[in-house]
């Protein structure tokens, strides 16, 4: 800007100058709002569900069953092969409480019928993706879910789970 | 006579409002130049524009609803507490306890229901007249931008009971917009406050159920009614235009 | 009132002037090659008449909220879906929507066309001619009615008949997901809505015809879509009768 005002061909007068200068900073002040605003609206974790939850002991949990955590909104799967899958209890398609149903051997959800298996994929119904799922770590032989951090996923892979 | 004369032309009088009793012309037309209220209407009005089957006063019915739930929804919030503790049983207080509680809590139910109502209807009787046309483009988006805060109100208030209907309502609305590829799944967080409708969204919901979208609906109403004096009049008034050759705009 | 005879002219002697030219601009005024002879003054008609609404309002409001009391269930429980879990009524059409394509699309696409086709409407048919007058004309009239009709018969009929057979699951496994969900919705419901259209093209139709026949077969679609999710659907979201529902849910109760 200011090589710009003293060149001799002066393209840009002095009151165009600070014209544009003061609205220049204008802007920059309502962008710096609109930053400041934005990052006041973001959400913050207050423990409970949205933190890290401890979902028990890791021999609580026999192999083939399926485990609901209320507080934590999720189940807890243990495969056949003794790893853990920790699912999101909310239905992917429009965010219903998808319960697990014994009797048919599958999440059914009551919503718009939309069907999972015991790794949460879609069986059938409008759910376009599987049941989201919460990464799991196993610490002195206790299980520990994140529910601060849900992942989507297009088909279950074995790298979702977590050995024990 | 002479009593309201004195009255109107004394000093008081004259000092609140810069005009006469409004029965003559001249008072009549500074009614409506010098109140601000009244500003929003033009001096004069055609005929044909105030035929109740011309526009089915929808507009003004819109405006009746929305004024009568700013004045319910004040009275509700005098006995209610935005928590997931104190809510739903305040909602239970106020229908069992609170004198008219049930009433005031009704007449905003179903006067929420009606200004989304008549806001619908009101678009299509301005489409169906035609009179969206130049000069009164503008208006007619400022109206599509009313409709779409009007469901936004009434959606946000639709939480604040947290009963069951309320907490699925609004679980099944907000993951539609979560589908929005690019912001949705951030507009649904900054909407709910969390990773589901808890007591941030309560607080949100709430926040912009009573301050937010109602200052910018009040906002954007004048702006509409204003626009409506400063594009003619509603559009009747130009059937009274001579018939435009072919080609012209 | 005699004494006060100079008032009433409507421009008295020695009156404080009230108005001032402040520029001079070129162009038509919309009050142009319009006589006065067909007005009145606003005051005090149409403060009259709006009261008179707004009056009428107030009462219909309280005696209806006198006979139906607004609607409370349990306190909200994040563990129990409630069955159907509906959004509000007004939103029901886009609830119903869902039902019949990806979420993307009938979520956010179609609706976002859809608003932002409404709010430019004006800019498409930007015509002044027949402003102020239903339908314009007898041939509009005549083009409302018969697309009105169409709307009526069809989607309802795409909405039962995509319930009975729907592509999502006759497809599933046997072509991508996209296919079933996306597409094949796609291009039905553009055949639909474009289908009068096409019709209409035949008889050189004006701009102001084309948007009646848009917004006519777009608005009663979107009545239609509402009244199927909010009334036509229970348990399940299933299809039944609204007077008809299994486990006793009323429909009306989720107003």
């Amino acid at each position: 800007m200011s090589t710009e005002n003293t060149t001799p061909t002066k393209k840009i007068s002095r009151r165009d100058f600070l014209g544009i200068s003061w609205a220049a900073l204008v802007g920059l002040l309502g962008a710096e709002t609109a930053g400041v605003l934005f990052r006041y609206i973001q959400p913050i974790n207050t423990g409970g569900f949205g933190g890290i939850v401890n979902a028990g002991k890791v021999d609580d949990f026999k192999r083939g069953s399926i485990t609901q955590n209320q507080a934590g909104r999720f189940y807890l799967v243990r495969l056949e092969d003794g790893s853990f899958l920790a699912l999101w209890q909310k239905c992917t398609h429009l965010g219903c409480s998808v319960p697990w149903v014994d009797a048919e051997n599958q999440f059914h959800c009551p919503c718009h019928g939309s069907l999972y298996n015991q790794m949460g994929e879609v069986q059938g119904g409008p759910a376009p993706r599987p049941l989201d799922f919460f990464p799991v770590t196993i610490k002195d032989g206790e299980v520990f879910v994140d529910t601060g951090n849900p992942t989507q996923r297009s088909k279950f892979e074995p790298g979702q789970t977590t050995k024990a | 006579m002479s009593i309201l004369n004195s009255i109107t032309n004394s000093r008081i009088w004259r000092s609140f409002f810069r005009h006469g009793w409004p029965d003559n012309p001249l008072d009549r037309s500074l009614i409506m130049t010098t109140n601000v209220f009244f500003h929003l209407h033009p001096v004069k009005v055609n005929l044909k524009s105030i035929r109740a089957a011309y526009s089915l006063g929808l507009g003004i019915l819109t405006v009746a609803a929305f004024i009568s739930l700013a004045l319910t929804g004040t009275m509700l919030m005098f006995n209610y507490v935005p928590s997931v503790e104190r809510a739903f049983p305040d909602i239970v207080a106020l229908q069992n306890s609170v004198p008219f509680g049930q009433l005031f809590r009704n007449l905003h139910r179903w006067g929420a229901h009606l200004m989304v109502l008549t806001c619908v209807l009101h678009m299509a009787r301005v489409f169906y007249t035609g009179a969206y046309k130049p000069p009164r483009e503008f208006n007619w988006v400022v109206g599509v931008v009313l409709l779409i805060l009007t469901l936004g109100a009434s959606f946000t208030g639709y939480l604040l009971p947290w009963d069951q209907l309320a907490y699925w309502a609004i679980t099944v609305g907000t993951s539609i917009a979560s589908y929005e590829p690019m912001m949705g799944a951030l507009i649904k967080k900054i909407l709910l406050g969390g990773p589901e409708v808890g007591q941030a969204s309560l607080t949100r919901f709430y926040g912009l159920h009573i301050m937010v979208i109602p200052a910018i609906l009040l906002l954007l109403i004048s702006l509409h009614m204003w626009r409506v004096r400063k594009d003619g009049g509603l559009a009747a008034n130009d059937l009274d235009a001579a018939p435009l050759e072919d080609g012209q705009k | 009132m005699a004494e006060q005879s100079p008032q009433q002219e409507a421009f008295p002697k020695g009156s404080v002037k009230t108005y001032n030219l402040v520029e001079v601009v070129r162009g038509r005024t919309n009050m142009i090659e319009k006589g006065p002879d067909n007005t009145i003054f606003s005051f005090p008609v149409v403060a009259i008449l709006e009261l008179l609404i707004t009056l009428g309002m107030s009462a219909v409001l309280v005696l209806f909220s006198l006979v139906k009391n607004a609607p409370l269930e349990d306190l909200a429980n994040p563990l129990v879906t409630t069955d159907p879990a509906k959004a509000p009524w007004y939103f029901m059409g886009l609830q119903e929507m869902l039902e019949h394509a990806h979420p993307l699309v009938s979520g956010i696409i179609l609706p976002g066309v859809m608003v932002l086709f409404v709010m430019a409407i004006p800019y498409l048919d930007n015509s002044r001619i027949g402003s102020g007058q239903w339908f314009t004309s007898p041939r509009g009239k005549k083009i409302t009615l018969w697309t009105a009709i169409y709307t009526l018969i069809i989607m309802p009929a795409y909405i039962v008949l995509d319930n009975l057979f729907p592509p999502r699951e006759l497809l599933r496994g046997i072509v991508p997901d996209f296919v079933a969900q996306s597409l094949i919705p796609v291009v039905i419901l553009g055949i639909i809505v474009l289908l009068p259209l096409v019709l209409l093209m035949r008889s050189k139709p004006n701009a102001r015809e084309v948007m009646l026949v848009l917004f006519t077969v777009l608005f009663v679609s979107a009545v239609v879509f509402t009244l199927s999710g909010f009334l036509f659907r229970g348990p399940g979201f299933k299809l039944y009768w609204p007077w008809d529902m299994p486990n006793g849910y009323n429909p009306l109760n989720n107003l």
